[in-house]
């Protein structure tokens, strides 16, 4: 009854720009679905001329890239043209990878295409390694150029390239051989970690260390650590043990949370020992026990997991005026996600010094307003988005069937142009881990990727 | 009462804004959105299906969880990061998506 009155009110066509698929007759809509069930099982939304022309191509087709073009055809519309590039042709996602230790899932179930994206969003997917970047001029075209010499045009750039690894002395021969891993990307690497987990000797050591922050993710490496102490004890006897090295002081995230699961769910089996930096790596070829030497001495370990700091990608690296903090990260604006050192090129996910914690569920509302922001300018719109807000949130598993969760609502503050936790808002942990925010974690990740890759 | 006025002012901007080329977005869109992520895009989807019900029932939901102990639920702690305006925004926003 009310969507009658607001069609009234504006019109037919004015509530197809406002709610996608909203003007399809109801035959029209089945029609649709049932035609493009070939590869997804979505329908696919009209896209109506929303008034913004132009072209965008999004560089790394994650969390952030993917959800960035997608939003950007449902809300910028017919004309706003997409290409999304990514160097792999699916994406392994890192958000539940951790689950891939214990043998609850597999990286195979946790492997996403870009068909939706294609097929219902109309998105250009070029397989592809995004080498160098000339950043578009006033309403003009720049483009990016492929490691295969190809180079594609846009009048915006999104830049979502998520993290590269600073060097370990030692560690880069021990991860090309296999003797080591990071499993910070997930992949490869986390399939070699489980496998390596599993072949433990009982009684063995599992060692992992954590990088300074900021990181990716920051309760993953504390939620790794519970999960493999969870599964070691019971797989490798009582003297099984887990040994966490973190260069930080403390932990980092949902501290309630992983000093319960420390102290008391897996006490005895997790070792924490803060202030620890990694300085090298010695892998033992020879099936004998690798070490690792921190600023306080050495550590030796059956299985060996090293997360190495990280920086922004290396597209944004390569050139300073991007990497305008230390050199390491993206300065952007938090209305648009535009660089705060090359105007029409935009950094969302990992990558941008945004303020807000490198996380999937936040780099996809960073993607929501960068494309929000990305299609008021291709509609000459120069308002920018007033107020700005985000949120984070987060489950992380404490055992094979508990979880506990956090969240932060980010508002803007217009004073020094950065996003803020809102007052009472968060950070906020679960009194207790559960079986049923397990479950809700699950619910909570089918969402999330749906939002972001369908 | 408050609703009243806040849905009635929201209707008078969208009567203002059709004099544009093209009709601008909802207001509470991009504030929605960060709903998606867990009651999927354009609320349909996902934990309770939000695409449809109606502006009211979506506010005082959202109202009644901000009262309850943060560290409970989740949505207790979120609903704490929306302002009444916010939150009657991204309420009529959903209350006028079809399911
Ligand atoms: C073990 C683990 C658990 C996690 N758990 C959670 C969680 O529970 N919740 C949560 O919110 N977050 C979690 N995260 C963090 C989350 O995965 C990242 O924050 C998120 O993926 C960031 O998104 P992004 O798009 O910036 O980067 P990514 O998702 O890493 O995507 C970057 C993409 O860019 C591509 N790319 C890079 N460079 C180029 C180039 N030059 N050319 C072409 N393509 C390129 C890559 O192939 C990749 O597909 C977890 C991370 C890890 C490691």
């Amino acid at each position: 009854m009310k969507r009658r009155q607001f069609v009234g009110l504006l019109g037919a066509s004015a509530l197809s720009l406002l709610l996608p698929g909203a003007a399809l007759a109801d035959d029209e809509r089945k029609r649709r679905s049932t035609s493009t069930a070939t590869s997804t099982t979505g329908t696919a939304p009209v896209l109506a001329d929303t008034g913004a022309t132009g072209s965008v191509v999004v560089v790394g087709g994650g969390m952030a890239g993917a959800t960035a073009a997608k939003f950007l055809r449902l809300w910028g519309g017919s004309n706003v043209k997409v290409t999304l590039i990514d160097q792999n042709a699916t994406y392994s996602s890192n958000i539940m990878s951790n689950l891939v230790l214990n043998g609850s899932t597999t990286m195979s179930q946790l492997t996403y295409n870009y068909n939706a994206l294609k097929t219902l969003y109309g998105i250009n997917f070029v397989q592809g390694s995004v080498v160098g970047i000339v950043p578009p001029v006033g309403t003009g075209m720049g483009s990016v150029r492929l490691a295969n010499g190809t180079t594609i045009a846009a009048n915006k750039i999104i830049l979502a390239p998520g993290i590269e690894f600073d060097a370990v002395p030692g560690l880069t021969p021990a991860l090309q051989d296999g003797y080591v891993t990071h499993a910070w990307k997930a992949g490869a690497q986390t399939t070699k970690l489980a496998s390596q987990i599993r072949n433990m000797p009982v009684g063995g050591t599992f060692v992992m260390t954590i990088p300074a922050s900021p990181y990716r993710c920051p309760p993953g490496p504390y939620e790794r650590a519970c999960i493999v102490a969870d599964w070691v004890k019971k797989n490798k006897g009582p003297n099984a043990r887990v040994i966490v090295l973190d260069a930080n002081a403390g932990i980092q995230a949902e501290k309630h949370s992983f000093e319960t699961a420390f102290n008391v769910t897996h006490a005895g089996v997790i070792d924490y020992r803060p202030n620890q930096t990694v300085a090298s790596v010695t892998a033992n070829t020879t099936g004998g026990k690798h070490a690792v030497t921190t600023n306080t001495g050495t550590v030796y370990a059956d299985v060996l997991n090293v997360i190495p700091s990280h920086k922004a990608g290396k597209i944004i690296t390569d050139n300073p005026a991007l990497a305008n903090v230390g050199g390491r990260w993206a300065g952007v604006d938090v209305r648009s996600y535009e660089s705060s050192g090359v105007p029409n090129v935009y950094v969302i996910g990992d990558s941008a010094a945004s303020g807000q914690p490198k996380a999937g569920h936040i780099a996809n509302q960073e993607a929501k307003l960068c494309a929000d922001a990305i299609t008021r300018a291709l509609r000459g719109d120069l308002i920018p988005n007033p107020a700005p807000k985000t949120n984070s949130a987060c489950y992380s598993p404490i055992t094979a069937d508990t979880a506990s969760w956090l969240t932060v609502v980010y508002g803007y503050d217009a004073v020094n142009n950065k996003m803020v936790a809102v007052p009472g808002a968060g950070p906020i942990e679960a009194a207790a881990a559960s079986q049923d925010n397990f479950n809700d974690m699950k619910k909570w990740f089918a969402t999330l990727m749906a939002d972001s890759f369908a | 009462m408050y609703r009243f006025l806040a849905a009635a002012s929201l209707a008078a901007l969208f009567a203002y804004s059709q004099t544009a080329t093209a009709a601008p977005p909802h207001p509470g869109r991009l504030l929605a959105s960060n709903c998606f992520q867990c009651h999927g895009t354009d609320g349909r989807k996902g934990f309770e299906e939000l695409a449809g019900k109606s502006s009211s029932s979506i506010y005082e939901e959202m109202k009644e969880m901000q009262a309850k102990a943060a560290d409970q639920n989740i949505m207790n702690a979120h609903a704490r990061g929306f302002s009444d305006n916010e939150i009657w925004l991204i309420a009529d926003y959903f209350s006028k998506v079809s399911r």
